[in-house]
């Protein structure tokens, strides 16, 4: 996957969660909690749906690395280069 | 036959989890006893019309663009629309302590605000200092029991207002006798004073059957009449479950929402620990009244909470049942329900589960008590509501042994053990315990717990 492909993923499995979320104004490099207004409940289902969707195992140590969207594609670009 | 998960209960807690479950893998199977869902909140029919069996209110109420409110927290992990769900809000309630004080409350918090501060004028500041703390605790902590009348105590210094606050929440959450957990009373607050009181639109059966469907729909499955017998399990580790017909289910993971001791009459190994302290009791009753007779009873109210000794008793009665103090509910009075041709009034009281079992080999005995207690219990809210037993054309009361038979919660104690398992940790390593002994309490509280016991133990394991 590239880069863009990786965001689009991020960003469709965070509409999934929660439909009304607005991204219009989402700025790359800070936390998408505070922007989104996600709870670790929600953070838990990007986590969920990674595993279901793409069949990654993300240690719960490597959370914090999914915090903004571009940490989210940096982190997640080496696991998803050959799909 | 194998399933990788498995629950067992079909009630709220087990519906959601396995909803939770499914949403991730749907190889995910529940085990309910009964013929139906909803174990404690659940239906039945009667002259060809339903009635529900345990719904006063739902707590928790919150807007759909309140995102992070509890309700819709729950919704979105249950990945169910909030939008699509209909729900009527309250219309008031109160806390009516017989000669002595009236506080009303509603889905707006400034109304009991108000209302204290001109009936408890001194102790205004406290209590607003009191929801602050409120509002900053973290009632999610798994910290030993501390004693919220103490606190209040120490804080309010004014024991009506203590008795008066604690009384619906005790009620509608505490399994401790005249007392609750700090935590626990810090999320009943929330869920009745701050956020407030709902009902679904429909009956209870639609929005169970709503639950089922969206879990089917992810490929979720479930048994009826399917009661276990015994988990199965070597050392610490469970293999699967075997039912009263004899046949063995397996599986990777087991969760328990039957109880704690429930539970550990399934294995063969000794328990954790013994559970300690007094099981509570209730006796509910239902009258059904036709539409014509409601103007001449309560229509602004909800739910009445009501206590007509000096002192509030909230303990198991020495007799059948204790009517100095109990619950009013008013199903119809909530906002926007279309009119009905009946309407009911359900009561509740506390009551002792070994009174009502001695009568338990006695049928005529047993019906006798129950329509004594029906009589007593209508006689007893008639001097706060106003006189309607001449015009009830339908009545039921359910005592501890009703509530024992139709869900197996041990002396049919509705909020079960009282000290609670935070955790679901229950010395085992792929079984884990949620509901009502995990020790959030109600409708919305038995979800969370199902969930939260998912996200904390099991979805890692998928
Ligand atoms: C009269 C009454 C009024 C209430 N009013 C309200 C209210 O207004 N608002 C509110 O929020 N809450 C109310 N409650 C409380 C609320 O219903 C409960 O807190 C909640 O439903 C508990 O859900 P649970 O899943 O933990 O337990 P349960 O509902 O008890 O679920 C456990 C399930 O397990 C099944 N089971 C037991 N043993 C076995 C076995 N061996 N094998 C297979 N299945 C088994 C049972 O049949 C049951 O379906 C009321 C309860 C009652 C009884």
């Amino acid at each position: 996957m590239t880069r863009d492909e990786i965001k689009d993923l991020i960003l469709e499995i965070i509409k999934d969660i929660d439909e009304d979320a607005d991204f219009n104004t989402l700025q790359s490099d800070l936390p998408l909690r505070d922007q989104l207004d996600l709870d670790s409940m929600d953070f838990l289902d990007i986590v969920m749906e990674l595993r279901k969707r793409h069949k990654l195992q993300i240690p719960e140590e490597d959370y914090p690395q999914l915090a903004s969207l571009s940490s989210c594609v940096n982190y997640l670009e080496p696991l998803l280069k050959n799909i | 036959m194998h399933t990788s998960l498995l629950i067992i209960g079909g009630g709220l807690s087990g519906l959601a989890a396995a909803i939770r479950l499914a949403r991730f893998n749907p190889d995910v199977l529940i085990l309910e006893k009964h013929s139906r869902v909803g174990g404690l909140n659940s239906w039945y029919y009667r002259h060809n019309s339903l009635f529900e069996t345990g719904l006063h209110a739902i707590t928790n109420f919150a807007p759909p663009e309140d995102k992070n409110a509890p309700l819709n927290r729950l919704f979105r992990q249950l990945k169910l629309r909030r939008k699509d769900f209909d729900f009527h809000e309250q219309l008031a309630s109160e806390i009516c302590f017989t000669n002595q004080e009236t506080l009303r409350f509603s889905n707006d918090f400034d109304l009991l605000l108000h209302e204290i501060s001109s009936k408890f004028p001194g102790c205004t500041s406290q209590f607003i200092r009191l929801v602050e703390t409120i509002k900053e605790h973290d009632p999610f902590q798994t910290t030993p029991f501390r004693s919220a009348r103490s606190y209040l105590t120490g804080t309010l210094n004014n024991p009506l207002l203590v008795d008066m606050l604690l009384c619906p929440l005790m009620y509608y959450g505490s399994s401790v006798e005249n007392d609750m957990d700090f935590n626990q009373f810090v999320i009943m607050f929330r869920a009745i004073f701050l956020e407030g009181m709902f009902r679904p639109h429909g009956s209870i059966k639609d929005f169970l059957d709503r639950l089922l469907n969206h879990y089917q729909n992810f490929g979720g499955k479930i048994r009826m009449q399917a009661q276990v017998a015994k988990i199965i399990h070597q050392g610490n580790k469970v293999q699967g479950v075997e039912l009263t017909d004899g046949e063995v289910i397996e599986c990777d993971a087991l969760l328990s929402t039957i109880g704690l001791e429930e539970t550990f009459a399934c294995l063969d190994t000794p328990p954790l620990r013994k559970t300690q302290g007094v099981r509570l009791g209730f006796v509910e009753s239902i009258f059904r009244l036709p539409a014509d007779c409601r103007e001449s009873l309560p229509t602004d109210k909800t739910i009445i909470f009501y206590n007509s000794r000096e002192q509030l008793l909230y303990q198991r009665p020495q007799s059948l049942v204790d009517l100095a103090s109990g619950v009013i509910c008013f199903p119809a009075n909530f906002q926007s329900l279309a009119p009905q041709p009946h309407f009911e009034i359900r009561t509740t009281h506390l009551a002792n589960y070994s009174s009502w079992k001695s009568l338990a080999g006695d049928k005529t005995a047993y019906n006798t008590a129950k329509s004594t207690i029906a009589r007593q219990s209508k006689t007893t809210v008639e001097k706060i509501i106003g006189n309607f037993t001449q015009h009830v054309v339908y009545e039921d009361t359910f005592t501890p042994l009703t509530i024992e038979r139709f869900t197996a919660k041990k002396e049919g104690a509705i909020y079960g053990c009282p000290d609670k398992i935070k955790d679901g940790i229950i010395g085992y390593d792929n079984l884990f315990l949620a509901g009502t002994d995990q020790g959030f309490l109600g409708i919305v509280g038995s979800m969370l717990s199902g969930v939260s016991i998912v996200n904390q133990h099991i979805l890692s394991r998928l």
